[in-house]
Formats: C-alpha cells, sequence, structure tokens
C-alpha cells in the first residue's frame, strides 16, 4: 500500500502537493483551451474573479475547520448579508464605508452565535451552523420581504420606478492594473491576508491550531477553547459578509437565495488545499491554491461548454483525485 | 447529546414549516363572504412572489373575498397537506399552483370531488378532475422570443443561449420554441450553458462565451435576470453595444426596469395570472360556467413600449 | 480426586510490539471457585484476561477450555463455549431495555423476528436469579450502576457461563451492594461455576478467596489456596523484586510552604466523590509522592488540583501561602501551578502541531504582548528548553507525532518549565517513556527541586516513586490511608494502603 503510493521527496508538504495539482488543471486548460480562450488574459482575470467569492468564504471556513469545527452557515450568512448591504446602501443611502461596515457587523453577529451555540452550549458544529444556515437564510428573505432588493422600486399602483444604483456597488465590480485584476479578486487576497496575519503571527492562530489538534491537551494548557471557538466563527461570518457584499456589487442587487451551496464549494476548496478537515492542520495559503484549483476547473469547463450533467460528474471525480493527491503518507494515511 | 440532535431537528423542522399560512383579510364580512385557499409551490422564485402579490392586488378590489395563502416551500408533500387543510377548513374555491403534477392529481381531485371548485395555476395537472387551468405557453413565448430575433437581425447572426435549469419543463419548452422559431434563419447558436436561473452563474457563463466568441450578436436568456447577468458579464468586456439582450418573465422590478434602463432589449412577460385566476375565481362562485382552459397571452416588452405596458405578441 | 480445571493457561506470551507483556503466565479454574487474580497495575492481568476471552489471537502457549486444548477466534466464540468477561467498562446498549440487552446476539426469534413477549417472560426469570428487581421493559441507563453490574452476570448465567471473569467489579459499588454481589458470587460457586475476581481490594480478598494467583511484569509468581497464603506473604509476591534503587534522591533542604490543600473533595460527573477530603502540603524542594492502584483517584486529585473539574471540587487550598480560588486551568496557571498530565496523546500534546508550538503554547500570553507573536523569541525560548532537556528532534520545526515517547514528554515538560511554576504536578511522567529518558527525567526531576520548585508527583512506577519522593501518600478510593516518610516507606507498605489496609502509619 504505501510501496505504491509512495510520495517522491519533493512533495513532501502540502503546498508542493497543492502546487503540482494546480499545474495539473492548469495544463488541462492549455490542452482543452476553448478555441483559444484560455490563452486570453481576460480569461484568466475572470477565472479569479469568479472563485473570489467563494474563495473569501473559503479564507473563513479555513479558520474553523483548523479550530476543529465546520461552518455549513457561511452561504446563508452571506446572502442575509449582501441583503443588509443592498438596504444599507440602496434603500437607505446610508455612506458606502457605514454600509459596508454595518453588513460586516451582521455577519460577524452570526458567526458570534454559531460559535456560542457550539462552545457555550455544547451543540455539535455540524448541528449548530446547520441551525444558522436554515435561520440566516430565513432572516435575509424576512428582511428583504422575499424578493431581491435592487434600484427598482415599487409605486403605489404597482408599477416601478428605478432609482440610481450607488457608486459603490461599481467600484467593488471594477478592475485596476490596465483592467487585468478585478477589485473583488484584491478583496479576496486582502482577505486572505489578514487569516494569514491571524493565524501565523497572531496568538490567536496558535490557539486555533492548539483547539483543532487536541481541544482538551488545549483546554489543559490554559487556552481559552471557548473563546479562540467563537472567535473563528465570528472571522467566518466576517468573511461571508466581506463574499455577500461582492456578490451584491456583482449582482448589482441583493438576493436572498443568493450562495445557497457556496458554502460546500468553499469546503472543498479548503480540503483540496490540504487542510485536514478534521482540525489542527493546514493553512489559509494551502486554501488559496484551492481556491484557484477549483476556480481554474470551472472556468475551463465552462469555456469548453461540457453539458451540466458531465461537470457533475467530472467535477466529483476531480475532487476525488486532489484529494488523494493531498493525502500525505506518513502517519495513518 | 443524542437527545439534543433530535431537539435541534425538531427546532429546525418547526423553523422551515412555520412561516406557512398568512390571511389577507379584506373588508367588512358581508353576507356572501367567500373564502379562498392558495396554494403556492414555493415563494423562493420571485416569480411566484409576483404571482401571490397579484392575487392579493386582485383580491383587494373586492371587500367579499378572504385568500388564505399557503407555501409548500418546493416539498409536494407538503402542498398535498396544504390542499387538504384547505379542504377541511371547507374553503368555498380553491387556487392551486402544483409543484409536481402526478402526486398532486389525486389530492386536487378529491378536492373536486368534496364540491370544491378548483383552479390550476401555471404548472398542469393529469387528468380531469380540476375546475379550469390557467397558465400560460413557455413554448410560444421561446417562440415569440425567438421570432422577434429573427426580425430584429435580420435571421443573421450569432447567439448565446443561457438556459434555465434544463431538468425543468419551462427551460425546455422556452428553449424548444426559440430553437424552432429560429429554423431556417441564418442564426447559429455558438454557445449554450445551464445557467441553472441564476444571476451569478450567467455571468459565469457569459464571460467563458465573450472569451470564446469574438463575435456575439443576440443573448438569449431564459429568464430575467440571466439576461442582466450576462449584460454585466459584456459591459466589463466593454461590449454590451454590440449585442441584443432578449429575456423572458418581464417581472416589473427585474425585465420590465431593465428595459426602462437600457440593459435588455426585449423582455416577455410569462404572465403570473394572478389576476385572470381572482377574476375566474368570481365567475365561477357567482354561478357562471368557464372554459376548462384558459391561456393567458404574453406581452413583449420594449425601450418604446414598457411605459404604456408593453405590447401583445402575435405569432406568426 | 481433584475435579478437572474448566481453563488451563499455560506458559502464555504476549507482546506489544517489542514489549513482551506477558512470560509464562499461568492459570488454572476450577470448578466451585473463587480464584483471585493479583498484582500490580501493569502486571499483566488484563492482557491475560483479554486472551482468555478472545480478545487477542497474537499469543503463544496453550489454553484449554474444559479439557480441549483450543484457540479462540473472537470473544462470541468465548461466550459460546461458556466463558463470560465483566470488563469494568460495561458493555450494555444505552437505550435498550434490559431485555433487549439480555437477550442481544441470542435473540428468540420466530421466522427472524424476535418473540418480545416470550423475551420479556424469560428476562423476569434471570433477573430474578441475580436478585435484581426492575422491569425488563425500562431502558438499561436509568439504571443504577450496581444493577448495570448485576444484569451483565444475569447476561451470563444465561449463556450458561460456567466460567465468569469479573475485573474489579465494585470499584463503583456502595457497601450494600457489594455485599449483594458477594452473595450471589457464593451462589455461583455453589453452581459449580468457576469465578475469576480481580481486585487491588485487600478486604475482598479476604472475604472471596478460595485461591490467589499474583502475576508481577508478566509472569506467573505462584498460586496458593488463600489460606495457605498470608497478607504480608501476597505483598512480597506482588511487590517481589528487591527495590534496586533506580536513582538517588540528593537532599535538598526544604524551605517554605509552596502549597496546601485542606479537606480538598473532587466530584465526578454524575457526583459521587472521587477525591475525599484530602488534606497535604509540599514546600519548596520538596517532593511528595502519590500512590495509588487504579480508582483511587490520584489523576483526578491533580487534574482537580489544577482547575480541570472547575467548580466540581471544594475545600482550601493556598500557594504561596496565600488561599487561592481556582476554577479553570486558567485560574491554575495563573497562581503558577502546572500539570503534566499522564496522558500525554488524548491529554497533553497536539500531535500535529510543531515542537515550537506544543512548547510555547502554555506560555503565549507571557510571550506575545498584544497578541502578536515574536517568532525570535518563540524560537530561541523552545531552544533553551530543549538543550535544558536534551531533546533530540531533527528540528524544532518537526511535529509532535514524529518524535519519540521519551521525547514528546520532554516537549510537555519543557511547555510547563517555560511558565516558570512554582508547583509542578507530575502524573505519571515516565510512563511510555525508554529507560534512558527515564534517567534523564530524573536527574531533572531533582534539579527542579534544587532550583526551588515543589513537586507532587505520582507515580504507580514504584521503585520509582520510592527513590524520589521525600515523603509518600497513598490514596485507596480517594482517601488518604496512609503517610510515609522517605525512610518509613516501603513497597509492601504502600502496598497494603493502597489496597485498603488502614493503620499502616
Amino acid at each position: 500500500m504505501t510501496a505504491i503510493l509512495k510520495k517522491p521527496a519533493f512533495l513532501a508538504s502540502a503546498e508542493a502537493r497543492a502546487v503540482l495539482a494546480l499545474f495539473l488543471v492548469f495544463l488541462l486548460g492549455l490542452i482543452f483551451n476553448g478555441d483559444g480562450a484560455f490563452l486570453q488574459a481576460g480569461t484568466h482575470r475572470d477565472a479569479l474573479r469568479q472563485a473570489s467569492v467563494t474563495g473569501i468564504l473559503a479564507c473563513g471556513m479555513t479558520v474553523v475547520i483548523l479550530a476543529g469545527g465546520i461552518d455549513l452557515a457561511a452561504g446563508s450568512i452571506l446572502a442575509f448579508s449582501a441583503i443588509s448591504f443592498s438596504i444599507f446602501a440602496i434603500w437607505w443611502a446610508w455612506l458606502p464605508f457605514l454600509a459596508i461596515v454595518a453588513a460586516i457587523g451582521c455577519g460577524l453577529a452570526c458567526g458570534v452565535v454559531s460559535g456560542s451555540l457550539t462552545s457555550g452550549l455544547r451543540i455539535q458544529p455540524f448541528i449548530a451552523t446547520l441551525a444558522m444556515m436554515v435561520f440566516a437564510r430565513g432572516l435575509a428573505k424576512s428582511i428583504s420581504g422575499g424578493v431581491k432588493v435592487s434600484t427598482s422600486l415599487p409605486n403605489a399602483d404597482g408599477t416601478y420606478h428605478s432609482i440610481q444604483l450607488p457608486a459603490i456597488f461599481r467600484q467593488i465590480d471594477s478592475r485596476f492594473a490596465g483592467d487585468n485584476i478585478s477589485v473583488v479578486t484584491l478583496i479576496f487576497l486582502m482577505c486572505a491576508a489578514l487569516c494569514w496575519v491571524l493565524l501565523s503571527r497572531h496568538r490567536f492562530g496558535q490557539y486555533v491550531y492548539a483547539v483543532g489538534g487536541n481541544e482538551e491537551a488545549a483546554r489543559l494548557s490554559g487556552v481559552p477553547v471557548g473563546m479562540t471557538k467563537i472567535a473563528a466563527y465570528a472571522i467566518s461570518g466576517a468573511m461571508a459578509a466581506i463574499a455577500g457584499i461582492c456578490q451584491a456589487a456583482q449582482e448589482q442587487q441583493g438576493d436572498p437565495e443568493a450562495g445557497s451551496g457556496y458554502e460546500l464549494t468553499a469546503i472543498a476548496m479548503v480540503v483540496i488545499g490540504g487542510t485536514s478537515l478534521t482540525g489542527g492542520r493546514g493553512g489559509v495559503g494551502l486554501t488559496l491554491l484551492g481556491t484557484v484549483i477549483i476556480g481554474y476547473l470551472e472556468k475551463i469547463l465552462s469555456i469548453n461548454a461540457v453539458p451540466e450533467a458531465n461537470r457533475l460528474m467530472l467535477t466529483g471525480v476531480i475532487i476525488v483525485l486532489a484529494v488523494l493527491t493531498q493525502r500525505r503518507g506518513g502517519r495513518g494515511a | 447529546m443524542r437527545k439534543l440532535e433530535v431537539g435541534m431537528i425538531a427546532v429546525l423542522m418547526m423553523l422551515s414549516g412555520c412561516g406557512g399560512a398568512s390571511t389577507v383579510k379584506t373588508g367588512e364580512k358581508s353576507k356572501t363572504h367567500w373564502k379562498v385557499g392558495m396554494s403556492q409551490c414555493n415563494l423562493g422564485e420571485p416569480w411566484r412572489v409576483q404571482m401571490n402579490s397579484d392575487i392579493r392586488t386582485a383580491a383587494a378590489a373586492f371587500p367579499d373575498m378572504e385568500v388564505i395563502f399557503k407555501d409548500a416551500q418546493n416539498d409536494t408533500l407538503k402542498q398535498r397537506s396544504h390542499i387538504e387543510e384547505f379542504v377541511s377548513a371547507k374553503v368555498d374555491l380553491l387556487l392551486v399552483s402544483p409543484n409536481e403534477a402526478q402526486p398532486l392529481t389525486e389530492p386536487v381531485a378529491k378536492a373536486h370531488a368534496a364540491g370544491i371548485p378548483v383552479i390550476v395555476l401555471d404548472r398542469a395537472l393529469m387528468g380531469e378532475q380540476f375546475t379550469t387551468f390557467i397558465g400560460a405557453d413557455n413554448r410560444k413565448i421561446g417562440q415569440a422570443a425567438g421570432q422577434w430575433i429573427v426580425s430584429k437581425t435580420g435571421g443573421k447572426g450569432d447567439v448565446v443561449e443561457l438556459k434555465g435549469l434544463m431538468t425543468s419543463i419551462p427551460a425546455q419548452d422556452r428553449d424548444a420554441g426559440f430553437r424552432e422559431a429560429i429554423r431556417g434563419a441564418g442564426l447559429t447558436i455558438v454557445f449554450e450553458a445551464d445557467m441553472k436561473w441564476l444571476e451569478a452563474q450567467a455571468r459565469k457563463e457569459m464571460e467563458s462565451a465573450l472569451a470564446r466568441f469574438p463575435k456575439i450578436d443576440v443573448v438569449y436568456a431564459h429568464n430575467d435576470p440571466g439576461a442582466h447577468g450576462a449584460y454585466l458579464a459584456s459591459k466589463a468586456a466593454g461590449r454590451e453595444k454590440q449585442m441584443l439582450f432578449v429575456s423572458i418573465d418581464a417581472l416589473p422590478q427585474e425585465g420590465q426596469s431593465y428595459v426602462r434602463d437600457g440593459i435588455v432589449n426585449a423582455t416577455f412577460l410569462y404572465p403570473t395570472g394572478g389576476k385572470e385566476a381572482i377574476y375566474t375565481a368570481r365567475q365561477i362562485l357567482q354561478g357562471q360556467s368557464v372554459p376548462r382552459k384558459i391561456t393567458l397571452q404574453s406581452r413583449v416588452f420594449t425601450k418604446e413600449n414598457v411605459d404604456r405596458g408593453g405590447d401583445p405578441i402575435e405569432l406568426k | 480426586m481433584t475435579p478437572l480445571p474448566l481453563v488451563r493457561m499455560k506458559d502464555i506470551r504476549k507482546q506489544f510490539g517489542p514489549t513482551a507483556v506477558l512470560t509464562d503466565a499461568c492459570l488454572d479454574i476450577f470448578p466451585g471457585e473463587v480464584h483471585i487474580l493479583a498484582g500490580e497495575n501493569g502486571a499483566g492481568k488484563s492482557t491475560l484476561i483479554k486472551i482468555l476471552a478472545g480478545v487477542y489471537q497474537d499469543w503463544e502457549g496453550e489454553v484449554e477450555y474444559f479439557g480441549n486444548a483450543r484457540r479462540l477466534r473472537s470473544t462470541e466464540e468465548a461466550r459460546r463455549i461458556g466463558v463470560s468477561v465483566i470488563h469494568q467498562e460495561l458493555s450494555l446498549v444505552p437505550g435498550m431495555t434490559l431485555a433487549e440487552n439480555l437477550f442481544l446476539g441470542r435473540n428468540r426469534t420466530r421466522f427472524g423476528l424476535v418473540r418480545r413477549r416470550e423475551q420479556r417472560q424469560a428476562a423476569l426469570g434471570w433477573l430474578a436469579k441475580v436478585g435484581l428487581a426492575a422491569d425488563p421493559d425500562s431502558p438499561v441507563d436509568h439504571l443504577p450502576l450496581a444493577a448495570q453490574q448485576l444484569l451483565e452476570i444475569a447476561k451470563a448465567l444465561l449463556g450458561d457461563a460456567r466460567v465468569i471473569v469479573m475485573d474489579e467489579p465494585t470499584s463503583a459499588l456502595s457497601a450494600s451492594d457489594v455485599n449483594r454481589l458477594f452473595g450471589l458470587i457464593d451462589q455461583l460457586k455453589k453452581e459449580g461455576r468457576g469465578i475469576v475476581y480481580i481486585t487491588h481490594k485487600m478486604e475482598e480478598i479476604e472475604r472471596l478467596a478460595d485461591r490467589i494467583t499474583v502475576l508481577r511484569d508478566g509472569a506467573w509468581i505462584g498460586t496458593k489456596m488463600a489460606a495457605e497464603l498470608p497478607v504480608r506473604e501476597l505483598i512480597r509476591w506482588m511487590v517481589g523484586r528487591e527495590v534496586n534503587q533506580v536513582t538517588t534522591r540528593e537532599h535538598v533542604p526544604v524551605g517554605e510552604e509552596r502549597l496546601r490543600l485542606e479537606r480538598f473533595s473532587v466530584r465526578g460527573r454524575g457526583g459521587q466523590e472521587i477525591i475525599r477530603n484530602v488534606s497535604l502540603t509540599v514546600s519548596k524542594g520538596e517532593i511528595v509522592g502519590l500512590a495509588g492502584l487504579q480508582g483511587s483517584g490520584v489523576t483526578e486529585l491533580l487534574e482537580g488540583l489544577f482547575g480541570s473539574f472547575g467548580d466540581a471540587t471544594s475545600g482550601k487550598i493556598w500557594v504561596n501561602k496565600q488561599l487561592v480560588n481556582i476554577r479553570s486551568t486558567r485560574n491554575a496557571m495563573r497562581n503558577r501551578l502546572a500539570l503534566v498530565t499522564a496522558d500525554r496523546k488524548s491529554k497533553g500534546l497536539n500531535l500535529e502541531g510543531s515542537i515550537i508550538h506544543n512548547v510555547i503554547i502554555a506560555a503565549l500570553p507571557s510571550l506575545s504582548p498584544w497578541g502578536w507573536r515574536r517568532r525570535s523569541t518563540e524560537r530561541e525560548a523552545t531552544d533553551r528548553q530543549v538543550r535544558a532537556l536534551r531533546l533530540k528532534a531533527p528540528s524544532l520545526h518537526s511535529a509532535a507525532w514524529q518524535l519519540s515517547g521519551g521525547n514528546q514528554q520532554k516537549v510537555v515538560l519543557a511547555r510547563w518549565l517555560l511558565t516558570t511554576p512554582h508547583v509542578l504536578l507530575l502524573d505519571e511522567p515516565t510512563r511510555g517513556v525508554d529507560v534512558g529518558a527515564k534517567e534523564e527525567i530524573y536527574r531533572l526531576i531533582q534539579q527542579w527541586t534544587q532550583e526551588g520548585m515543589a513537586i507532587l508527583l505520582n507515580s504507580t512506577d514504584l521503585p520509582e516513586l520510592l527513590a524520589l519522593s521525600d515523603r509518600i501518600l497513598v490514596l485507596h478510593r480517594g482517601e488518604v490511608t496512609a503517610s510515609l516518610q522517605r525512610a518509613e516507606a516501603n513497597p509492601e507498605k504502600i502496598l497494603a494502603a493502597a489496597m485498603g489496609r488502614l493503620g499502616t502509619q
């Protein structure tokens, strides 16, 4: 078994394996290049932009998974924050800065509740965040009245009129550096950097790894286990909110149905990067690679206009292959 | 722990189960007070929210009518029990927009057999055990969209088709009707993708199409958000002025607004039938006879006619 | 004529990896006797029983069941031929009823369907036999522990077990329940069944034993009729070897008091007292040893003192002559306490984490002002400890799971030294550690006392405990049964006190 699956020395680290997987996906793109579409700069910019929203979710998800949890509510919190942001910015015409901060606050609050349910009331993360997933989706529908929050507003007689879209929407959904990088991608990179700093340069990160690696040992070493978990879910909630703002900006409206199923893509990104679902091992750098892998994969399938049924099957196969490459040869694997 | 899980699941079920019934009380109770039950299959789609709102608005004009709404949240079995609840609550008339035909045919037939008139909306049921069916024809609307595109382009050009969830009947009909209409003309569908009715997905697919094809003349999307997403993608590529955007549904706050804002060139109404349902219901309750099938007419909305409510379409 | 033995185990050898846990162990079980299996912790009693019950298959030697030599392939097979083991952790299925548990695996069925009414009727009979008055249809979860134990015995009887092994069955029972159990054992004996009984309690040996077999370090020491084996001799058999000096304790002048406990008690999850009214003091430079057999509560005493049991403790604690209130591990650390847990893997290390991560985690608040880590400071601090403890590892970034047991233990020790504790609680600091590393840890412990630390040491390795401790407290069922000065302590006294023999002080 180990003899067959023995890995060459240069693949000793999870990072190296993720880079290899990315390289293989890239190769796939070069072969099936969709009549040269893959060779255009715009394709790469768009692939990265498309992956950015789920990538932001994946950053927060990484923190939670490293702490030994899971956040199924991320997609719903995205919708709730997208709705909040749209209401603040479009309906109430708040200052963009204020609307952004308030929307992030909404996501953060949801995360704090998820975290408190798991650490305070000792509900399993899967169940607690499942409850939050349903609840936040309901919240999104309830404050939006079940419809999209957009610039067309109803008149008294049932017809609609349009108002000006706040500039912040277009600003977030724009590009820079000679039209080559999307602002959303930049936001994603900043989120990843923020999570990286917290995880590897701040005391909190060591607590996250300790709790995810061995909760009991962490507790007996004086690690504030409860606060660490709550903070992890709060970060995930805040990231979901940032993703929600980006999503709203790209759709130019808040959709209460937005982001459903995104949490699963985010989890796939985390796992394909090489972070262990059991917690304590991995990092946000790996998730960055996982995000790009999935992003490119989706793009390649899309430019080749692969039918939906085949896409689903191919994606399933590729996820399994990627996770197999990620499996390490050492202990217990 | 296990008890806790059971408890949590119970709470979740309550969460997802509540929000069912809401009542609109209209005016004073008169001697002829009619209670109408409306069973909606889900309120996740804006179009169905619009249908309920159309029904509500139409019913508000009649103080002797009360409509009770129930939302089955895409759950066929839940809708079945909603119908049974209406029967035991002895409503005077039942409006049903069914989730699925086969499993809901029998409960509706039972209600009908119990002497309750039933108006089926949007999606058809099997057999004859209901009073009337009110709905639009997706195939014809797709055809109308195709004919409009042929006439605008002179029958030449490259088309991107952004399809709704292709396992759903409306998407299949909108696709088939469209293809029938453009057959023989010089239009070619160069790129087609299933965007599952989702704006974000439509935008992704459109970006791929833009990367692949330097020339795109028409984007035909199966719903309004699909066309909106495609427009945003094309605008980001600076190519939105080179193509026509055509969509279906023409919801007031979506398609019609997009037409007004110059985002979408034409959108075709997929009428909810809410208003017609209330009018037909009154006819039935007042003892008049109604046709077994009422096919709703679509309308086309363009920049020129949007402010006067669009124009009826005529199929060639 | 002597009757034939029910079971005869001869020259049993068993290895776990490179370490031999049983070498030439023997055990005979005759009908109608209670056979006590005695020995210190780790003597190999449990392993021998597991071989008897078919849990392990890879052993050498010979076992005869009812006159036929055979090797069992599963516990199920053991049960089928009439050998039943009642483990300390009961094997009842929570959520199922008494009757369902009783008939689990041998349901009475017709066409594959369980005949519930018939089972219920039969269950009533079996429950009556073991003196358990309970409704067969009630779930087992609500039964008190003693009743669950009786149900286990009923299960064994139902399978017509001719050999019944009980592994410390009274550890959680009250005195009256114990009497009931003993009555039942007498009855089983009369029916000609063979009972193997494992216990650490002298009073139980005196009450029950017909014959006694002693194991020590995996080897058979002897078997004698209980009447012919006086307590002194039994203890000598168990302790055996002349205590070879593992290390020498250098004299350290005892300074002022560091830790004082008064009437300290710890309650377990179920509310029962695991530790009852323990009082002790430890002074600067002193090592106080804690001795106790399995279930004595020493580990819980240390963890309770360290705040791990939260509010479930009572009594008074003074650290450095200050009365303190310890309700969490953070409280304990703030009062300069440190605990090296017995179970490294489940309670000590983050095996995925690097050496640096594991070493700095407890001292992190002081190493990272304002929360921001100073990686060079962390590395230097870790490096200093690694050198001082002579921890061997390829790099400071190696994961903990890559290290040997001894080096893993040094990682845990390094973590706590970094917090500069005044009182160090050591729970089995040399368990699973090779001989070389053991010696080093002994040296280090000595060195720390010279630097002024006060140490509370729990070890089930008696020679180690005797060599290191200045004083030894012996616990039995959560209470102190002896307090011995270094000069007067010997294995016999400790073992007698640990088995509940009072009056040895």
